[in-house]
């Protein structure tokens, strides 16, 4: 059974095109969320294998959502993608820094979002 | 001790002299003799005493004569002391010849002999006591062998008996002489003391009170500086916090009265507890310091400290102040307590802060379209099921490259506004300076090849500095596309990288020299300013907003480098970078 990803953007574009990504991947779409309150919620619920969250969106921001995975012991140890438009290395730090196994910067490429999501999720090919 | 003040004495002179000179005529120490002897004169005169020979008499009057004309002439002072000695002297022997005429032994007037002898011994020391009684027995012999009288037994007995006694009775005179001289000299001393003293106290209130003047000007001068301050809170408070100095500043900036916080209030209260709180705990004694500690700590270890604080009016209102913390101390130079000067940063911070949300709302806003764009693009582009027409995907190449360009454009007006704000921080590792400056020309080859301009390179290969590599390649970047786009066609770019050695360390030369539009001498220095473009670059229609230097500016100094130009209109442009090979790059990301 392929792995499953949550996806939350508060961008449905940007969502389409992870989507598209986590195909390509070889992994399937658990959800494509547009809050964090609701990724927070469906993550504690359904137990992705991979977490892909934007940082900036409205209500719990993708490092807050972050941090509260991290302490939730059910998903600490649940793989998660953070996708970004700061730029600057102190806001890569910070996503570290909350526990994210990956940050991308927007705008990315969406075969390198691939690849990432086959790396995270353990995909041999 | 004023001039005015002194006594009219000769420099050096005891206060004894003085006293000597004052009181110790020696008239006045000579008078009683001559008055007894004129007694003694009118004696004779009288039947009952007789002179056996006139010559005698006129011999001692004569002697007494010349013993008031050495009075006279030593009281004027115009003879050495020891002189006025003589007095007595001659006194002494005007009383030998009137004795031995009146009488000898039998005299009426040997008593005469006393005051010189008393004369004698009113002296500090007691060779005038010795004086007085070998002159005395002189004058009981003397005159009797002279005039060839028989001595008898009675006449020696009475030249060793009488200036025995005499001598005795001089002795005591001088001894108390001695006594009350030595009580008079303490008493003078204590007196000059005194006088000593008196003017010390009347000069100290003088100066006390030109003192006291001084400083009541100074605290006019400085109370009506303090209270011309009126955009400034100036507030002084005690070691225990109480506040004493409130300025009109502070009155204006938490509209509150001086009478209602000065000595009634502690300037903690002016605070946000949650704030002073938090630097309580913030500082390593946290456990041990009261909030005023925590309010006065930096200033305490460092002399003085600037930050922002919270300050809060009575109405609950907040505001945000620049707070200066200096250590007051009085004039011997202990801590007496604590000077604050606050600015009101209200507005100012605000303004910061909106600028940031501006800054971070431009690049997600802007971002976020153009990921979608340059995404489907790609997808669009690499879709193996669908192949594109040459004409389509020349097309979309076209919409790539704008969007990448539309990237970059928000990425240099996010980097520049980081750069305002002090927050910009540099990645430094050891980076091939050669190898960036060969992929920057690796990408400009292409533009060039459009542009019809020749790229030459002189680089010195494995070239390795500290720094940020991301940051440095987009020097070189911007340094290049600059020298291509300002360079016509036919022109030539030469980069250049080299290192040398400079007094402060080995350095790192990129230089980028083009044979391009140049720029006017006057405008050379405005080149680095934000959103500045060159008269030059604006006539020939070269298209950009003017950020690409400030940034490359902005990054060559975080590096602890410098950068220079050379340029002349029509010739040309040479742009210099030189970097430390061991960088020590500017901390940037302290802010204010």
């Amino acid at each position: 059974m392929s792995p499953r990803v949550l996806i939350a953007d508060d961008e449905s574009d940007i969502r389409a095109l992870v989507e598209i990504a986590v195909r390509r991947a070889g992994a399937q779409v658990l959800d494509s969320l547009p809050d964090g309150t609701a990724a927070l919620a469906a993550a504690g619920r359904d137990l992705p294998d991979l977490v892909v969250l934007d940082v900036g969106m409205p209500g719990l921001d993708g490092l807050q959502v972050c941090t509260a995975l991290r302490a939730d012991t059910r998903t600490a140890d649940v793989p998660v993608l953070l996708l970004s438009a700061g730029a600057s290395p102190a806001d890569v730090e910070r996503g570290l820094a909350a526990g994210a196994d990956t940050y991308l910067l927007k705008p990315f490429r969406v075969s390198e979002l691939a690849d990432r999501i086959r790396e995270l999720t353990g995909d041999p090919r | 001790m004023s001039a005015a003040t002194a006594t009219p004495v000769e420099p050096g002179a005891g206060p004894w002299a003085r006293w000597e000179n004052e009181h110790r005529s020696v008239a006045l120490r000579n008078l009683p003799f001559p008055v007894l002897y004129a007694c003694a004169l009118l004696v004779l005169a009288t039947p009952a005493a007789d002179a056996t020979d006139p010559r005698l008499v006129l011999l001692s009057a004569a002697l007494v004569a010349a013993a008031l004309v050495l009075t006279g002439v030593a009281s004027a002072r115009t003879l050495p002391p020891g002189a006025a000695a003589l007095v007595p002297l001659l006194e002494l022997a005007a009383v030998g010849p009137l004795r031995a005429t009146t009488g000898g032994g039998a005299s009426l007037f040997t008593a005469l002999v006393i005051p010189p002898v008393i004369a004698l011994a009113v002296d500090r020391r007691r060779r005038g006591v010795a004086v007085a009684v070998l002159a005395t027995a002189a004058v009981l012999v003397v005159p009797q062998w002279l005039g060839g009288m028989v001595t008898t037994v009675p006449d020696l007995v009475r030249a060793v008996f009488t200036p025995a006694a005499l001598g005795v009775a001089a002795l005591t005179v001088n001894e108390l002489y001695r006594r009350l001289s030595d009580r008079l000299e303490t008493v003078g001393e204590l007196q000059e003391q005194q006088t000593d003293l008196l003017a010390q106290v009347e000069m100290r209130a003088a100066e006390l009170e030109l003192l006291s003047r001084r400083l009541a000007g100074a605290n006019e001068t400085l109370g009506s500086v303090i209270d011309a301050v009126t955009e400034q809170a100036i507030v002084s408070c005690d070691l225990a916090g109480v506040v004493r100095v409130w300025n009109p500043g502070a009155e204006k900036m938490l509209r509150a009265q001086r009478g209602d916080v000065v000595r009634r209030r502690s300037v903690t209260s002016l605070h946000l507890p949650a704030e002073l709180e938090a630097a309580r705990t913030a500082h390593p004694d946290g456990a041990h310091l009261s909030s005023f500690d925590a309010l006065v700590a930096g200033a305490a270890t460092h002399g003085s400290e600037v930050r922002d604080w919270t300050w809060v009016r009575e109405d609950g209102s907040e505001l945000t102040v620049e707070l200066a913390v200096t250590p007051r101390r009085d004039g011997s130079g202990a801590l007496a307590g604590y000077t604050l000067v606050a600015t009101d940063m209200t507005a100012a911070r605000a303004a910061d802060r909106l600028r940031d949300e501006f800054t971070s709302l431009i690049s997600h806003e802007l971002r976020t379209p153009l990921s979608s764009i340059l995404g489907y693009l790609e997808l669009v582009l690499d879709d193996p099921d669908e192949v594109l027409t040459d004409e389509q995907r020349q097309y979309l190449a076209t919409v790539d490259r704008n969007a990448h360009r539309l990237l970059r454009l928000v990425g240099d007006l996010l980097f520049t506004a980081q750069v305002e704000a002090g927050r910009f921080t540099l990645r430094s590792a050891e980076v091939d300076l050669s190898a960036v400056v060969r992929a920057a020309v690796d990408t400009s080859r292409v533009a060039a090849t459009a542009a019809g301009v020749t790229l030459e390179t002189d680089v010195l290969p494995g070239l390795v500095i500290t720094g940020d590599a991301d940051r440095l390649g987009q020097v070189c970047d911007n340094l290049l596309s600059n020298a291509v786009k300002f360079t016509p066609r036919g022109g030539r770019v030469r980069i250049a990288l080299d290192t040398y050695r400079r007094a402060d360390g080995p350095v790192a030369a990129l230089t980028v020299a083009d044979t391009g539009i140049g720029v006017p001498a006057d405008e050379q220095g405005a080149l680095f300013t934000r959103f500045f473009r060159a008269s030059t670059a604006r006539r020939h229609a070269v298209s950009g907003v003017g950020l690409g230097l400030t940034i490359t500016q902005a990054i060559t100094t975080a590096h602890g480098g410098t950068m220079d130009l050379q340029s002349e209109p029509g010739r040309g442009t040479t742009f210099t970078v030189v970097l430390p090979v061991v960088g020590t790059p500017a901390t940037a990301g302290t802010r204010r």
